[in-house]
Order: C-alpha cells, then structure tokens, then sequence
C-alpha cells in the first residue's frame, strides 16, 4: 500500500505521457470523457498530446435570464449537453497526510487530505466503530469576487453524509478519520469533485471502504439538461441534481435535487448520472493503480 | 429514546413486511393531522402541526430589507429551526444543532427551487418593493417541540400552514428619490395581502425499512430504517426538492419507485393538509 512519505518537493501539475514514469513518486492521468450518454462506450484518450483543457475566458457581461425554453443553451466552454469536463486526477499530493488527492475538473480545483485513523481527542466514550470527521473549506481566491459564493457551510455536512456510508467504520475502532478538502478554485459542481476526490484520498491512505464512491451533477436548464455545470450554469440553472453512487455495487448513496423535476427528467438525469459516475469510477481506479505500480518500481 | 430490544426490533420490521404497523397503520397510511392557525399573534404567520406524537410550530416575520446585490429583483428568504431541549433531552445545548440545520437546509431546497426560482414555493419576485432598494426578507422559523418521527413532513405542513395564514401589510412607495438614495416607504397598517400559497409543496418522507417503504414513520420505526428519502411533491405533480438521508446505499430503481410511491401518497395528503389548513382558518376567523 502507499502512504505519503514523498520527498521530492512538489511541482506544480503537469500533463505527462503517463505510460511509464521516471518520476516513481507522482501519477498523473489525464483522460477526456467523451459523450456520456448511455448508449456509448468509453474511449479513454490516455496520454493524449493535447492539453485536458483551454480554459476559455468567459465574457464578463451578465448572461441574459434565458426564460424561453426553445432558446438553445450553449456551454460556456463549448461541450455537449452530456459531456463532463476533463478530470485530472492525482494521488500523494500532500506529503505529510495519511494520504492526500488533488483533483481538477475543468477550472474546479480541489485538495483532500486524510490524516488517520489517529486518537479520538473529543470522544470520551468508548464505540465500537470509528469516527469521521469532515471539513470542506473555500480558500478566500476560489470564487472570483472575494468572499462571495464560500458560504456553503454544508457542504461539510454533505461530505460527511456521502462518506459515512461507504467506510467500514468498525475496521478502526476508538479512533478518528479526519477529512480535509480545500477547494483552490470553485468552477461549479464543486460537491461532487469534492467527494470524488476524498473517496480517491481516503484510498490513498488505505482506509477500508465498500467500494470507491463518485459523484457527479446535472443542471437543467429549460428542458435541457448538462452534465457537470459550470458556475455559469449552476447561476441560473432551473433545477440541480446531485448523485453519489457505488459505481461496482450499482447503488446510490446520496441524492439531492433542488428545483422543479418532472418525473421523465429524473429518470433521464438518473441515467446520465450512474453512467458518468461509472466510468469516472473506473478512471479513479486507473489512477490507484497507476500509484500502486509507481511507487512498486 | 429508549434503545429498542431484539425482540422489539424483529416487531416492528415484521410488522412492516406485513403491512401492519405496531399502531395498527397500513404502510402509506398518514397519522391523524391536526392544523391550528394563529398561534403567534405577534407573527405575520403562524402554524401549528400535530401527527401524532410530532408537534411543531411554525412562525413567518416579514421585515424591510435590502435585495443582494447578485439577486437584486427577488425578496429574501431565510429558514431556520430549532430542535427545543423539550422534545429530546440531546436537543439542549449544541446537540440538535446538527438535525436542526439538515432540516433547515432541506426545506430551504423544497421551498426555494433551483438558481433561477423555478419550481419555487414562494415567488420570491413577489417580495420586492422597489428594485434594489427595498424588499421584504421572510424570516421563517420553525420549533420543534414534541419529537417522534417524521420531523421533516411535519415541519413541511406546518410552513406551508404558516404560509396560508401569512398576511403581509401593504407598501406604498412614497417618495421618488435619486437612485443612490433610499426611497421612503409607507407601510400601511390596514390593508394587508395574503400570501400565494398555491404552489408550496408538501413534504413526503419515505423511510425503507428492511425491503419495505413506508411513510410518516415514529421515532421507533425511525430507529430501525436503513434509509429514508424525502420527496418534496407540488401540486401539479413536479418534484421539487429530493434528499436522502441515511448511510447504506440504495438501488436505483428503489429511488425511482419511491418517487411515484409518493406522488402517489402527495394527492390524498396535500388535499388532507388543504382541508385542514382552511378548516383552522375558518376557526381562527369565527374567535
């Protein structure tokens, strides 16, 4: 198993043809999620030359409130309805945590860091089963204007939710699994890459879970509905829905929709969710696996 | 609460599969509702909501305020509860801090709808005054008093109770000022406007006991669920707000029947929470 006892000072991300490393100590992937819809098979672009992602420097005029619902919506950055943004993903970010991920999916970018199973300070009574404690906090540059948009105090809450359910709690008895994630910059579905990412931190640091747990978000705009919004589209979206899902155990661990939903547009939404959950599922088990041969060599 | 037994936990789980609870209920079969208006005189609004063993209060202030300035033609809304000490002794202190603001966030997602206002319970375009400068900010508290199951439909009722019995006094703009200048207000103390409450939703709380989904669950019931979902159903039949709470994981199709389970189960409740609603309005209006 790894653990986050790395030496080499830290540089910043880079896009590598990954296949074989030099450097034993970092894995990179770097993989474009086409057209997820449920109809199509995966086609991981590993190594690709091209770059995950040009962010595109989005207008700085308000967006018209788009009340027509034949209007079509383009993305901002230029994707299908039901494509989700490159995601880069990478374990052993933070050398000094039982193990640590940091993930970028498009401009949201996030860092999770897991310190345990250590000594429960707080708790005085004695319980079978281990404690989880969750943070999730906005660095004061992660929204564009200063300050606005890090009043999501629950999130953490949320994080906690999501995680409770997956972790085998009574592998580590009388103790605390802590749980830190810091978004760096919040580019919309910021919850969803926040769980993602723990789920692939708690791996790193070898807690025993189910199974890896991915999340994953659509916005619908008029009857349209995106995979993955970015916060132009979360701004004025007409309905959000939120899914957790075990992707190997078909089982869904959270949900939360806000907005109005008409029951074919959560059967379709549901749909896209467990599709896109299973494959960045399988991208998160490449990434372990490439960290696990890594640090073998 | 008392912890439950071996022998009390197989009761109620085989009670359930058999679809006859321990107090003689089939499985989507509500406790007796009891609405009462007018509680808070003090209040523009107020509710009080008994099923059962559950009993809360919900109260609606309505106070002169600015729009933000990301949102600067909608009122503002804010939901806060508060699990009182008197319904479970963990409640004192910090204890029901974290229930508290789980169910304050779950109705503030059925009442206020996504980003844009769609699916909203209250048009929050209704609360403004003047733009930019004056609006009305819904302060919307609920109390729990008495805990035993199913606080979140309780408190879904007694809002949308709360909302019905809402009179908000009437506003005359009555200066025109420069833009940079607050415009003087003339709130009137005889004419009120009741609020619109036709499209607040009610809450359902699907509760899966073992292989079993039943609704409006008691404190015991509660105790032995392994995950319970909470649709928030409109008139029209539109869901508009979902949370599941509750660890273990759960199939997706189990999350799509529940959905029709409880549009199903919204029909006979929302017209059982109308009925009651005018009811405790037409009491309220005769005292």
């Amino acid at each position: 198993m790894f653990n986050g006892e790395f030496l080499l000072p830290r540089s910043p991300p880079r896009l590598l043809l990954f296949f074989r490393l030099s450097n034993p100590l970092r894995t990179q992937i770097l993989i474009f999620i086409k057209s997820l819809s449920a109809q199509n098979k995966m086609s991981a672009k590993p190594g690709a030359a091209t770059p995950t992602y040009s962010p595109k420097v989005v207008g700085r005029s308000r967006l018209p409130i788009f009340k027509d619902s034949d209007l079509d919506w383009s993305r901002p950055d230029g994707r299908g309805f039901p494509q989700c943004r490159p995601a880069l993903l990478q374990t052993g970010a933070v050398s000094s945590a039982s193990g640590s991920a940091y993930a970028e999916f498009g401009n949201t970018k996030v860092i999770v860091s897991v310190f345990g199973p250590r000594e429960s300070k707080k708790a005085m009574t004695y319980s079978d089963v281990g404690r989880l404690n969750c943070n999730v906090s906005y660095t004061t540059f992660a929204s564009p204007t200063l300050g606005q948009g890090t009043d999501h105090k629950e999130f953490s809450s949320m994080l906690h939710k999501a995680l409770e359910g997956v972790i085998m709690m009574e592998t580590f008895p009388k103790t605390t699994v802590d749980v830190f994630a810091l978004v760096l910059e919040s580019g919309g579905s910021d919850l969803s890459v926040v769980i993602s990412c723990a789920s692939l931190a708690l791996a790193d640091a070898g807690i025993m879970m189910y199974d890896l747990i991915t999340a994953v978000s659509v916005s619908c705009i008029g009857k349209n509905l995106m995979i993955d919004p970015v916060t132009e589209e979360e701004g004025c979206e007409d309905g959000s829905f939120m899914m957790t899902c075990m992707p190997s155990r078909y089982e869904v661990t959270q949900l939360t929709v806000t907005g109005e939903w008409t029951t074919p547009n959560i059967n379709e939404a549901m749909q896209l969710c467990l599709d896109a959950c299973s494959k960045l599922g399988e991208i998160m088990r490449d990434c372990l696996k490439q960290a696990a041969s890594a640090s073998d060599e | 609460m008392v912890g439950l037994s071996i022998g009390e936990q197989h009761f109620v789980k085989g009670g359930i599969a058999q679809d006859l609870r321990t107090d003689g209920r089939k499985r989507l079969t509500y406790r007796p509702i009891y609405v009462e208006t007018g509680v808070i005189p003090q209040a523009n609004g107020s509710a009080r909501v008994k099923i059962g063993g559950t009993d809360v209060i919900a109260s609606v202030k309505a106070e002169i305020g600015r729009p933000s300035s990301l949102q600067p033609d909608k009122g503002k809304v804010a939901v806060f509860i508060d699990c009182s000490p008197t319904a479970e002794p963990t409640f004192g202190g910090r204890g029901g801090e974290e229930l508290s603001s789980e169910l304050a966030l779950a109705l503030q997602r059925c009442l206020l709808g996504g980003k844009s206002g769609a699916g909203a319970g209250i048009n929050l375009s209704s609360l403004l005054i003047k733009e930019g400068k004056v609006c009305w900010d819904l302060y919307i508290d609920g109390l729990v008093i008495s805990s035993d199951g199913n606080l979140l439909d309780a408190l879904g009722a007694a809002i949308k109770a709360a909302l019905t019995n809402t009179a908000i006094p009437k506003v005359n703009v009555s200066a025109e000022v420069a833009d940079d200048e607050q415009p003087e207000i003339d709130i009137s103390d005889e004419e009120y406007l009741q609020f619109d409450t036709s499209s607040v939703p009610v809450i359902v709380t699907l509760t899966k006991v073992g292989t079993h989904y039943i609704v409006d669950a008691t404190a015991e019931e509660e105790s032995q669920m392994s995950s319970a979902v909470s649709i928030s159903v409109n008139r029209v039949g539109h869901i508009c707000g979902l949370t599941k709470r509750g660890g273990s994981g759960l199939d997706p199709s189990v999350i799509l029947d529940m959905i029709s389970v409880a549009k199903h189960v919204t029909e006979t409740l929302m017209s059982k929470l109308d009925s009651e609603i005018s009811a405790a309005e037409a009491c309220e209006d005769e005292s």
